[in-house]
């Protein structure tokens, strides 16, 4: 689904050259749950927004579905970006002023769907994340886990092939962030592959592999209470 | 997509409602400034009669004594009318499908009715190819006829208000009135007609966009009964004799005359016609200056005669100078406005807009405002055209907004919306999408 081979990303300003990522290699199999933990500054983010078609890299190999995505320019991006992608961040990042079926119809617009397609998506995706009695409503009028499960149900919309969830359920409380991940678990139970960053362990152990990521390069990788491999220079394939 | 960018752009009308009725304000004002001077400006050079302007001529020569002259000056008004002699031998040529020469005269009406007293008006003695000519409509009866012209009968052709303020609203064709102290026979009555400008009486008392003459007698009577002229005439350093027979045999300037040719292209004919009648002339005695013979067609008259005067023309570009203003202020505005949608801009990169998706919405978000504010800049035109109306009543015939006006005001308002929104929509376009959904 997902395969970055020596990739690197290196931020430079007129003085210094940062390394947020080097070396990075990670593959993810189709209907995998991944996790990725690390230390702030570790290039979580970074990782996340390359994987995301947000931010271009600065070397190596980046394969999206099959799509080498080197060198593509913004269209292309963008395209591949609403087909293949979902996001789900840890503010929510809903639109204020526009209804929760307007928010879910966002990516769907871009998608060139119909009108009746596009309202039957957004009602199976609001009804999957159990709000399908509000879709009038404006986020304000929501708490933040039902304000997570809108993004959620904007991101399930168009169908995308790879989930991405940059700490989801970092604003919410114990009991609204565990209804989230549940969620995730019945989405990516339905064949959604799923790649979650997040600081908590506890969340990391219910995946089904987490990535430690520290100093721009991968340095441990756990599969369901085994660990893989903790390599010292830590460039590691699964 | 455009449609649901237009429904997002009237959404937006509502976010940050303070700046955006400042923006649509800013807008309205700018464009109303500027729509309403071109407004003035677009009927004072109008062309009342398009489909033939480019034929009718107002022939010029150069009657005035040598002294002071400087060859190759530019021509003065005296010059912009005829003497008698002249303008008498170009009725006489055969030049033209229609020839008319004309003179304004003004003096008492005395009504028939015993309700409303005599009281003055104001008329022009033109011959009888004028209304064709100037395609004047008629409500009842005809212009008199040619022999009316060659006799010089007292004939008349009454204004639309005018008959009905003298004998009600019946048809008076046949009736007798008594104007400059004559009883005249009423041919003819005309039907509204309010050409702006008055390009046939540009020289005259109530110049080109003064109300419509209220009365029409032929020349020839006119002459006959010696009825004053009631308009300018230069006389300067002419020799004449006294009376208004002394007039009629000098070289005094004091009559309009229009040719009407088949077609434009008929123009070099006239002029060699003018330039041998000159020449004639000459050989008389006459036309010491050797000047240049002119023909204007109804532009150039308009041009000649500065119809639309150098003030018009500065308070067009001051007013466009003021739209200027306005759009620097819009795109500050705007820049506001756009500032506080980063976030927006990346959830919705995020979610697949391509920077183009993004360049359209928010491009087609100011034309919205554009649009509102033509929709205000509209109303606030209507209103300064009705304060110019109320300050200046010439103005008042050409402060009126008309079709293609008020599509130029709408197009005015968006255009100027969309160039003040090129700056902050580009500015939109290039929000970094990773760095504002991080930092929401």
């Amino acid at each position: 689904m997902l395969r970055m081979q020596n990739l690197s990303k290196v931020y430079r300003t007129h003085m210094i050259e940062t390394h947020a990522l080097r070396g990075f290699d990670i593959h993810v199999q189709q209907g995998e749950f991944v996790t990725v933990t690390g230390p702030s500054g570790s290039g979580k983010t970074s990782f996340l927004n390359i994987a995301g078609l947000l931010e271009e890299f600065t070397d190596g190999e980046y394969i999206l579905d099959g799509v080498n995505v080197r060198g593509m320019d913004d269209n292309a991006r963008s395209r591949l970006r609403n087909e293949k992608l979902g996001f789900i961040f840890q503010g929510f990042n809903l639109i204020p002023d526009l209804s929760l079926f307007d928010n879910v119809d966002v990516p769907l617009r871009y998608r060139g769907f119909n009108r009746a397609e596009r309202k039957e998506r957004i009602e199976d995706a609001l009804a999957k994340v159990g709000l399908a009695s509000r879709m009038k409503h404006y986020p304000a009028e929501l708490s933040g886990g039902q304000q997570q499960r809108v993004a959620i149900a904007r991101a399930l919309a168009g169908s995308p092939k790879l989930l991405l969830a940059d700490e989801p359920t970092g604003n919410l409380d114990t009991q609204m962030a565990r209804g989230v991940m549940e969620l995730l678990e019945e989405i990516n139970a339905q064949g959604t592959t799923i790649l979650m960053v997040t600081h908590d362990p506890e969340l990391a152990l219910r995946s089904q592999r987490n990535v430690h990521i520290i100093d721009g390069q991968v340095s441990d990788l756990v599969q369901h209470g085994a660990t893989l491999s903790a390599r010292p220079q830590h460039a590691a394939t699964v | 997509m455009f449609r649901y960018y237009f429904t997002l752009g009237l959404r937006s009308l509502r976010r940050n409602r303070a700046l955006t009725a400042l923006m649509v304000l800013t807008l309205a004002v700018g464009v109303a400034a500027s729509v309403s001077t071109v407004t003035i400006l677009h009927a004072m050079s109008g062309d009342p009669l398009p489909h033939k302007s480019d034929r009718l001529f107002v022939p010029m020569i150069d009657v005035v004594p040598l002294k002071s002259y400087v060859p190759g000056a530019k021509p003065t008004f005296g010059q912009a009318q005829l003497a008698y002699i002249d303008a008498n031998n170009f009725m006489a040529s055969n030049m033209g499908v229609r020839r008319t020469v004309m003179y304004g005269v003004a003096g008492p009406v005395e009504p028939a009715r015993t309700d409303i007293g005599a009281f003055q008006a104001q008329g022009l003695a033109p011959t009888r190819d004028f209304f064709a000519m100037f395609e004047v409509p008629f409500l009842y009866g005809q212009p008199w006829s040619e022999a009316d012209d060659a006799s010089g009968a007292d004939v008349i052709v009454l204004s639309r208000s005018l008959a009905e303020k003298l004998l009600g609203t019946v048809n008076p064709v046949g009736r007798r009135v008594t104007v400059l102290g004559q009883p005249y026979l009423v041919s003819g009555v005309l039907d509204h007609w309010d050409p702006v400008p008055r390009i046939h009486r540009i020289i005259g008392s109530k110049g080109a966009f003064g109300t419509e003459d209220e009365f029409f007698i032929p020349f020839a009577s006119a002459i006959r009964h010696e009825t004053r002229h009631d308009g300018g005439m230069a006389c300067s350093g002419v020799e004449r004799g006294p009376g208004f027979q002394g007039t009629l045999t000098s070289d005094c300037t004091w009559l309009q005359f229009w040719f009407e040719m088949e077609s434009a292209g008929q123009r070099g004919e006239l002029q060699a016609y003018l330039d041998s009648y000159a020449a004639e002339q000459r050989k008389l005695g006459r036309m010491p200056r050797h000047a240049p013979n002119a023909l204007y067609n109804v532009k150039e008259w308009m041009v000649f005669l500065n119809v639309v005067d150098n003030d018009n023309k500065l308070a067009a570009w001051l007013a466009f100078g003021f739209l200027l203003l306005c759009l620097v202020n819009t795109i500050g505005l705007l820049l506001a406005k756009f500032s506080v949608r980063a976030s927006e801009v990346g959830i919705r990169r995020a979610l697949g807009a391509t920077r183009r998706d993004i360049f359209r919405q928010f491009l087609t978000e100011t034309a919205v405002i554009g649009l509102a504010g033509g929709v205000l800049g509209l109303l606030l035109a209507y209103a300064a055209l009705a304060v110019v109306r109320s300050q200046s009543k010439e103005l008042g015939t050409v402060a009126h907004m008309d079709i293609p006006m008020l599509l130029l005001t709408f197009a005015v308002s968006v255009l100027a919306a969309l160039l003040a929104g090129l700056l902050p929509t580009w500015r939109a376009c290039q929000v970094t999408p990773a760095i504002q959904l991080k930092s929401q």
